[in-house]
Order: structure tokens, then sequence, then C-alpha cells
């Protein structure tokens, strides 16, 4: 990534299990970034629009989505991201149970950019995890609009 | 309701015609008295007619015994007056005739006494008479004319023609009394006629009324009932649609159940199996920890401690584990169906064989592993029905009768079909295991299996299969003996799209 420490990573995922897993597998990838945990919705969306650490105003981000929130559907959220906005071309890696191909196509439509459907064996899921993390090492994040 | 609607139908056609039968009797009874009316009455006419052609016959034969009595009369008078024997002879020739009439007279009148008693009073009068003209023309004859024209006078003072005449009327007034009289009979019976006829046309016309009127109510009431029907029809239709739509709806609330209830369900999955294998990388590191303490510190190694981390903790991590990735598997195979539940159903024309023959390369691999042999008897009847559905069926059928061999016997696997007017069957023999009559249905649950566990399976597939043998409109059954094979029949509607709109 552009700067190890400038992208942070936010995780909506509002199964705390998961999100545990996740977060000690990216760490196993050797990810050192902050990761930021948000078990819902409106909070994420506040944070991300909102706070002064969020990534509209503070920064690069990378957002790894999960679409079973319990206060609104991750594909709302999605679309707000992606609508027009200062986040608009922050990568969204939806990491979710759903494998349904109606609800795939949909994301992309979209705009996410990334669709992985977590694999209830956990080997996989790990080495997906692991691989998003290599992904993530390797990626360029685009600069937030606005920014100097 | 139906049942009450039919049976006052056929009641009332019942009482129609009993009351029609009665009509119709009435009828024909009121015919056939007119009938024998007309006929007694022309009988009773014909008698009149003769009758009274007897009384003119007696009428005339009276004026002609008086005409003769007059003729006979006025010659005499003539012979009397002038003495000319022309006379004589015309009225020697009446007087002749005379006789006889009344003998005819007394013929016809034989029947009436009234009558045969003027005719007697008439003859004496008439023979008396008849003796003083003789004597009279005797004395013409003799030239006595004097004589004769003396006695004349005293023949008419002694009135005797007058007397005839009187009788002669009597009699005729008689036969016109006898006469009027029988007309009269007849005019009453003419009217006794008319009035049976009148009897016999008012009968008819109730009758006819009545008939009508039957017919009328019967109608109105078969009309009545139609319409009933039609209403019966029309609410039953509304019925069978609006239960329709609510199997409709709770199959689709199932299906959505079920692939909601697989998802949230793998969620926590996911936990279970990650934490599990977090475990397991702990417990490495803690075995590693006991080897080593085992090596250089074996004090402080207590048995428990080296029993837990040996072998309780593999052997918990290894139930959980095998315990998830089952679960797993059901949840895959719950997912399946209720996708395979919610997918649209596009029938189109199939080549039966084609498919199989498909199956058959795809399984290829296994048949020669296992020493089986797959057998399609050819033609197969061709259907209108889902690719899909129709090759999973088949896959999975023959799949198994590849499975599920007796050890021992090679495999023979035949595939049959055959078409009964709107259905067809197909059967996929095996001389395999076979399976036990009292799981002939349980064989078809949902993770249920039955006999000798020795292949691989959750006993998924022939659920599977009947699942979407009943989406086609079919259904699917096993005919089987252990230890002799089985015979699975797939029974499918020729078309589903015509099963669809029907």
């Amino acid at each position: 990534m552009n700067d190890h420490r400038s992208v942070s990573i936010v995780m909506i995922e509002d199964d705390e299990g998961h999100a545990r897993l996740i977060e000690k597998n990216i760490r196993r990838a050797g990810i050192l970034n902050d990761i930021k945990h948000f078990t819902d919705g409106t909070t994420a969306l506040d944070f991300m629009f909102n706070h002064k650490d969020g990534p509209a105003l503070n920064g690069p981000a990378l957002i790894l989505l999960d679409l079973n929130l319990p206060d609104m559907s991750g594909t709302d959220i999605l679309a707000k991201i992606k609508g027009d906005g200062p986040l608009k071309r922050t990568p969204v890696v939806v990491l979710t149970t759903t494998d349904d191909k109606v609800e795939i196509q949909r994301c992309y439509d979209l705009g996410c950019n990334v669709y992985i459907t977590k694999p209830v064996n956990y080997e996989s899921f790990a080495q997906a995890i692991r691989q998003l993390g290599l992904f993530l090492s390797v990626i360029q994040v685009p600069e937030i609009e606005g920014e100097g | 309701m139906f049942e009450r609607l039919v049976t006052r139908i056929g009641g009332s056609s019942r009482t129609v015609s009993r009351w029609l039968i009665v009509c119709m009797v009435i009828g024909f009874a009121s015919l056939v008295l007119a009938g024998l009316s007309a006929a007694w009455l022309t009988a009773r006419t014909q008698d009149h007619t003769s009758w009274i052609n007897h009384t003119y016959e007696v009428e005339l034969a009276i004026a002609r015994a008086n005409t003769l009595v007059e003729q006979a009369e006025t010659t005499r008078r003539g012979y009397v007056i002038s003495g000319q024997p022309n006379y004589l002879e015309i009225y020697r020739a009446a007087a002749a005739k005379l006789p006889g009439a009344l003998t005819r007279i007394e013929h016809l009148t034989g029947d009436n006494p009234t009558q045969q008693a003027s005719l007697r009073k008439m003859r004496v009068l008439i023979d008396a008479l008849q003796g003083r003209r003789d004597r009279t023309n005797a004395l013409v004859s003799a030239g006595r004319l004097d004589e004769a024209r003396r006695v004349f006078v005293r023949d008419t003072d002694a009135r005797q023609m007058p007397a005839i005449r009187a009788l002669s009327d009597a009699m005729a007034r008689e036969e016109e009394r006898l006469l009027a009289l029988r007309d009269t009979e007849q005019r009453s019976s003419v009217q006794a006629f008319y009035a049976t006829l009148a009897l016999a046309g008012v009968l008819l016309l109730i009758v006819a009324i009545i008939s009508v009127g039957t017919i009328l109510r019967y109608m109105r009431d078969l009309a009545a009932s139609r319409d009933t029907l039609r209403d019966f029809a029309d609410s039953l239709e509304e019925l069978v649609k609006e239960r329709t739509a609510d199997l409709s709806r709770a199959n689709e609330e199932i299906q959505r159940f079920a692939y909601i209830v697989s998802h949230d369900l793998r969620s926590p999955l996911v936990n279970v199996m990650g934490f599990t294998a977090e475990l397991e990388a702990a417990t490495i590191a803690i075995t590693g920890l006991i080897d080593r303490a085992e090596e250089t510190a074996p004090d402080i190694v207590s048995e428990e401690a080296r029993l837990a981390a040996r072998e309780d903790l593999p052997e918990a991590i290894g139930f959980i584990r095998t315990s998830t990735q089952k679960m797993d598997r059901l949840i895959n195979a719950i997912l399946k169906l209720s996708r395979e539940g919610r997918r649209v159903i596009a029938p189109e024309l199939l080549d039966v064989e084609d498919m199989v023959s498909g199956v058959g390369e795809s399984l290829q691999h296994m048949i020669n592993d296992r020493n089986a042999q797959l057998i399609v008897e050819k033609p197969l009847p061709g259907i209108v029905s889902d690719r899909l559905a129709i090759e999973q069926i088949l896959s999975n059928l023959i799949e198994n009768a590849v499975k599920y061999l007796q050890p021992g016997r090679p495999g023979l696997i035949t595939v049959r079909g055959s078409r009964d007017g709107a259905r067809i069957s197909y059967e996929i023999e095996d001389n395999g295991r076979g399976i036990e009559p009292r799981d002939h249905q349980r064989v078809f649950d949902l993770f249920r299996r039955s006999g000798n566990q020795d292949q691989p399976g959750e006993g998924i597939g022939l659920a599977h299969v009947r699942a979407l043998a009943y989406r086609l409109g079919g259904m699917i059954d096993v005919r089987s003996e252990l230890g002799k094979g089985a015979t699975f029949r797939l029974s499918l509607p020729t078309s589903l799209a015509d099963a669809a709109t029907n």
C-alpha cells in the first residue's frame, strides 16, 4: 500500500467472532495497518463520513464490508459509499456469507471492487484473508478527493 | 350442496314425468270418450233417420191409401153421376189397390198399437163403404141410376167418408207426433254428443294446460338449477384459484425460510470452525511446551496436563471439527434444495435418450471402476419438461444404482421408458443390494439412509430427486427386494406446459 501506516482499514462486521478471525489473519499476513471495527452500519457511516479521523476527512482507507448488518442492508452502505461523495473511490471488499448470484451481481453493479464469500471451511477462510492481506499490501489505494 | 341440488332436480323430474303420464292418460281417455260418443251418436242418428224415414213412409202410405179412397169416391161419384163405364174401371182399379195399401200401412205400423187400432177402424169403415159403393155401382151398371143416386146421398149422410178422413188424419197426426218425438230425441242425442265433445274438449284443455304448466315449471326449475350450478362452478374456480395462490405463497414461504435458516446457521458455523482451528493452533503451542517441559523438567508436568495436551485437546477438537463439517454439508444440502425450489422451471422438448447417454458418460469412470454396466432400452420417449431438473434426477438415480451394488455381483443397470397417454414413466432398474420394504419411504426423506452404510453420502440425493419430481408435476417410487436390486420409477406428465395450464 501507499504508505503502510496511512491507509486505515475499516471493517464493518456485526459478528464479533468473524471480526476477530479476520483481524487475526490479516495480522498473520503481515499487515500492520490500523483496523477500525464497527458492528453496525449507522456508526460505521458516521465515522467514515463525519469523524475527524475517518477516511472522508483523514487519509485513504480500505473498507471490508459484511452484508448481514443488523440496522441496515450492506448494499445500502455500499451504495452510500460508492455514490457521489468523498469516498466513492475507496476500495470496498465485500466479505460475506451469502453466495447468492443475484446479490453478487448487485454488489458489483453498485460498484464494489471485490466480492468474497466467507467459506465455512476455516482453512480456506484463513487463507482467503491472508491472501487479502497480501493483496492489500500490494494495491494502491487512491487518494481521497480534496486532499492536499 | 351439490348433492341437494342433484336430488332436487332428480326428484322434480320424477314428479314431472308422473304428472305428464297422468295427464296423457286423461288426455287419451278423453279422446277415447269423444270417439265413443261420436260412434254412439252416429248410430243413434242412423237409427233416428231410419225411424224418420219410416214415419215418412207411413205418412206416405196413409196418404196413398187416402188418395185411393178419395179416388174411389170421386170415380164412383162420377159413375153415379154420369153412368159412364170408364169411371167404373178406374174405380175398380183404385178399389183393387186399396187393400194392398191398407195392408202396407198395417205392415208399417205393426209396432204402433194406436195406429193399428185406427187402421182397424178405418178398415171396418172402408169395408162398409166398399159394400155400399159396390151396391151403388151395381145399381148404376144395371141402369137404375136414380136409385143409385138416392143410395149415394144416403151414403154421404152416413158420413163414412168424413169418418175415414178423420181416421186417416188422426193416423197422419199420430205419425207426425212420432216424428216430432223422434226429432226431439234426435236433437237431445245431438246435444248429448256436443256435451260429451265439450267435456272431452275441456278435459283435453285442462290436460294441456297442466302439461304445459308442469313442463314450463320444470324448465324454469332446470334453468334455475343450471344457474345455481354455474354459480357453484364459478365460486369453485375462485376457491381453487385462492387455494392455489395460498399454496404457492406457502411454498415460497418455506423456500425463503430454508434459505434464511441456512444462511443464519452458517454464520455461527464460521465462528465455530474458525476458532476451532485457532484452538488447534494453540494446542500445538501448548503441546510443544509440554514436550519441552517433559524433556527439561519432567516433574512439573502433571499426568493431567500431559493427557490434556496430548489426548483430550486433540480428541475434542477432532470431534468438533467433524461435526461442524457435517453441519456444513447438511446446511449446503438444505440451501441447494431451497434454491432448487425457487428456480424458474423452463419446459422444453428433451431427448431423454441423449441425456441418459450423457449421464452415462459422466459416470463412466465410476462405472468402470466398479465393474458395472449401463444399458439403455431404446427408444426412450421424449418429454417436455425442465432440462436441468431431469438431468439431476437421472444423474442421481443412475449414480445411486452404480454406488449401491451387491458385493460379488457385477452391476447391471437398465434404463427404460414408456408412454401411457398423458403420462410418461422412466424406470431405472439395478441388480444391486436392494432396499428393505419398510425403508421404501424412508430413503426419500432428507438426511435419511438405509441399509449398509459403506458408501459416502448424506442422505440428500433421493430427497432432492423427489422434490424435483414434485416440482415437475410427477412422482417417484421404488420397487425393491433386499438383496435382489431396486427399480426406481419416475412418472411425469408428457408435457409440463400443458400440466401447468391445466
